[in-house]
């Protein structure tokens, strides 16, 4: 009963949606028409699971004083305030909470939930500048692709980046050529010889580097974002999806059950 | 010399912090502003909206929360200008419930920018749980999924609503995407219904969006604060995705020559070891 | 402008520089925010149940519908009552039927949207033609290594993430390939990154220096 049940309703209900696609007729198109209206209804309440836990847990912290009880408690209070507020709209002023006149939505959405929400996120400005700055490292031919290819598209996507870019990269090209340079100090024969022609042929770079980026640097954006980026996506997201079908098929089939524990 | 670069490569976070909130802060302040032109997807999709004839019928999708607000916001505001003056009736639903109200704030400040009036120019349906459900059953009979608009007004009640019943009277979606939906969109409504759809998102989402356009399963992608800022200015309202433009270019070469900055300080070390 | 006068949004720039106060170090300013964020995001949701599930969908709908189609959201309304027993922890283990037929919808509408909706039409948009005819000179060597581009970072890049065969041989030389694609797509995929995430500063420094000081 308690697994048996459920194996089945995911195989009849699963199948039958892989059936409605290639025969779209009676009674399977109108079969399928009814279950989605079903999951529409019931689809709604697996945003509440995990309510309980979410307030029991919180209530515990209060109640013994543990560590964070005081802003336990504010989740709690926030939990009723928002309920209140949202169905007291309905309830006392016969309205939805969401119409554009409503307290709800004028006052507690916007000046308290929407400020919350977006600088929590906000925040990741920071942190991923700093994660850039601190792990970002061109250590091999990979890593180095992958930042320049970062580059480009960071500065052929903002306004005034194509001005700046001929610069930037014209100033990482003579840093280049200024390593290789004292790298050959270091060494003798022909490894000396080596470092001092990649230093040159990098000085040599500069001007054509600098060329193209000052007049193309937007065109490249694009083709980098149109082709080479598009292609590889797209076989990571055909990958995902096989993957994807693969694990549904476990799940319709009854192989996977991770979802009834 | 090489002790610069060594503390170069190891600046304290919160100096990195400071000094991109003042990047930020100071070309807001200044009000910078850097011209560039529309990007081809960008004007792709304006001219698909301005060519639709007066009265067709656009869909708005809002699947985005305050989380990314500041990137979709302006976008949808500017969208919804350009609908609104080219006298297109809007329909407004979504599958973000903690997001919804922001479009419909938007929704509702550009109607009345524009004198529209609810019910015959523009409508909000709200929301419904079930996502490809939803859309699937969109594609047979609007009723089905919303049998109201989200105030309880039977929808034959509302004159834009009266020939509108599925896919087939929706002249273009606009999904504006901060997450998976806009997929679901393309999987559903697009390849099941044949559903022209444009697609406005989030720049974490946008790169994974080229493939549908140029499968040409979208017809057009507004990507980012990018995005936003030119359709501004193909609507000719700079607001605030225009303004923040500026800022953006600022703190990129910032974020580059911090990357280099870290990078010379790698080496420097690195060497020495 | 001048500084705001309006309550709301002294609310609001205290809520946002709470919020921003982490930065510095993880304080209770910050603590008590994200609680709040919290605690309110659980309750929107039960308010959003409510309006735009529960009230339109099952009881309108029984108010309204008639005949079959009102008697048949017995079962919707049945399977909803499972999902509750969630709550009961004696009885718990029944809202799997519930989650059962979600969770069976859920299968069955993911692999019919992907295969329809994403595998056959992206596999069909990549049979591109190598020679691209019909234009200059110059257009048509751009063009076409555009295509061949295109299919062998598409093909490289399954192949790099096709772990069933051990990477040896000619698979190795593709999926190397495969990874220089990748590098590209990450790099171009970590640039709209940081453009998404300082557009979301920049939302939120606007709302401090424009809404609230007023300085801009």
């Amino acid at each position: 009963m308690k697994r048996e049940v459920p194996l089945f309703i995911t195989f009849i209900t699963g199948i039958l949606i892989i059936i409605a696609l290639f025969i779209p007729h009676k009674p399977f198109g109108q079969l399928q028409t009814t279950f989605n209206d079903w999951l529409i209804i019931v689809g709604g309440f697996t945003m509440i699971l995990g309510l309980d836990s979410l307030l029991l847990h919180n209530w515990e912290k209060i109640k013994r004083k543990k560590e964070g009880w005081l802003s336990a408690a504010f989740l709690i209070a926030s939990f009723f305030i928002t309920l209140f507020w949202g169905f007291g709209e309905g309830i006392f002023f016969h309205r939805n909470p969401f119409d554009a006149s409503a307290t709800f939505l004028r006052y507690f959405y916007t000046y308290i939930f929407v400020p919350l929400q977006s600088t929590m996120f906000s925040l990741l400005a920071f942190f991923i500048a700093s994660a850039a700055y601190r792990a970002f490292r061109a250590k091999d031919p990979n890593s180095t692709l992958l930042l320049s290819a970062a580059a480009l598209v960071m500065l052929g996507r903002v306004p005034g980046g194509q001005a700046v870019a001929p610069w930037i990269f014209a100033f990482v090209l003579l840093l280049l050529a200024y390593y290789f340079f004292n790298e050959s100090k270091k060494t003798s024969g022909t490894q000396q010889t080596v470092y001092i022609i990649l230093a040159i042929i990098t000085l040599i770079l500069i001007y054509p580097v600098f060329y193209i980026l000052l007049h193309y640097l937007n065109g490249i954006a694009d083709w980098i974002m149109n082709i080479p980026q598009m292609a590889a996506k797209r076989g990571i997201w055909i990958g995902i999806s096989l993957g994807g079908i693969a694990m549904s098929l476990r799940i319709i089939f009854g192989i996977e059950k991770t979802y009834l524990r | 010399m090489r002790e610069f670069l060594e503390k170069a490569g190891n600046i304290d976070r919160r100096i990195i912090y400071l000094i991109i909130f003042l990047a930020v802060a100071t070309t807001i302040l200044v009000k910078a502003r850097f011209k560039s032109s529309p990007l081809p997807e960008v004007q792709r999709s304006y001219k698909i909206i301005n060519d639709l004839p007066s009265g067709s019928v656009v869909m708005f999708s809002i699947d985005y929360d305050a989380s990314s607000m500041p990137e979709l916001d302006p976008m949808l505001r500017a969208m919804l200008r350009h609908c609104f003056k080219k006298n297109l009736k809007v329909i407004m639903l979504g599958h973000w419930p903690l997001g919804l109200p922001l479009g419909q704030l938007a929704l509702d400040d550009i109607a009345r920018e524009y004198h529209k009036k609810y019910g015959t120019d523009y409508v909000f349906l709200g929301y419904r749980p079930g996502l490809q459900a939803v859309m699937l059953n969109l594609g047979k009979e609007i009723r089905s999924v919303f049998a109201t608009d989200y105030k309880g007004t039977p929808l034959d009640s509302l004159p834009l609503m009266r020939n509108v019943h599925n896919y087939n009277d929706i002249a273009i979606l606009v999904g504006l995407e901060a997450g998976s939906v806009g997929d679901a969109w393309v999987q559903f409504a697009n390849a099941r219904f044949n559903q022209k759809i444009i697609l406005g998102s989030t720049a974490v989402i946008t790169p994974d969006l080229y493939p549908y356009l140029q499968a040409g399963q979208i017809v057009g992608l507004i990507g980012g604060l990018r995005g936003a800022s030119d359709y501004e200015t193909l609507v000719e309202h700079p607001a605030m995705a225009s303004l923040g433009m500026a800022s953006q270019t600022v703190v990129h070469v910032l974020i580059i020559l911090l990357i280099l900055l870290g990078n010379i300080g790698y080496f420097a070390t690195r060497r020495k070891k | 402008m001048s500084i705001s006068l309006n309550p709301w949004v002294w609310i609001a720039a205290f809520l946002t520089l709470s919020m921003m106060s982490f930065l510095y170090k993880d304080n209770i300013f910050y603590k008590i925010g994200e609680h709040i964020y919290v605690g309110s995001s659980a309750a929107f949701m039960l308010i959003y149940l409510w309006y735009f599930d529960v009230k339109p969908k099952l009881i309108d709908g029984f108010i309204n519908n008639t005949g079959f189609s009102r008697w048949i959201l017995i079962i919707p309304a049945f399977l909803s009552l499972l999902m509750l027993m969630r709550f009961v922890r004696p009885v718990a283990w029944i809202s799997r039927w519930a989650i059962a037929f979600t969770v069976g919808m859920g299968a069955g509408l993911g692999i019919t949207g992907l295969l329809q909706g994403f595998l056959v039409p992206q596999i069909k948009a990549t049979i591109l033609p190598l020679y691209v005819s019909g234009h200059s000179t110059l257009m048509t060597i751009y063009l076409s290594l555009n295509n061949i581009l295109l299919i062998l970072g598409t093909l490289s890049a399954i192949v790099y993430f096709y772990f069933s065969k051990e990477h040896t041989g000619p698979v190795k030389k593709i999926s190397q390939i495969g990874i220089t694609f990748i590098m590209v797509a990450f790099g171009a995929s970590f640039g709209y990154t940081v453009m998404a995430r300082i557009s979301l500063l920049i939302g939120r420094v606007y709302f401090l220096l424009h809404n609230w000081l007023g300085l801009v």
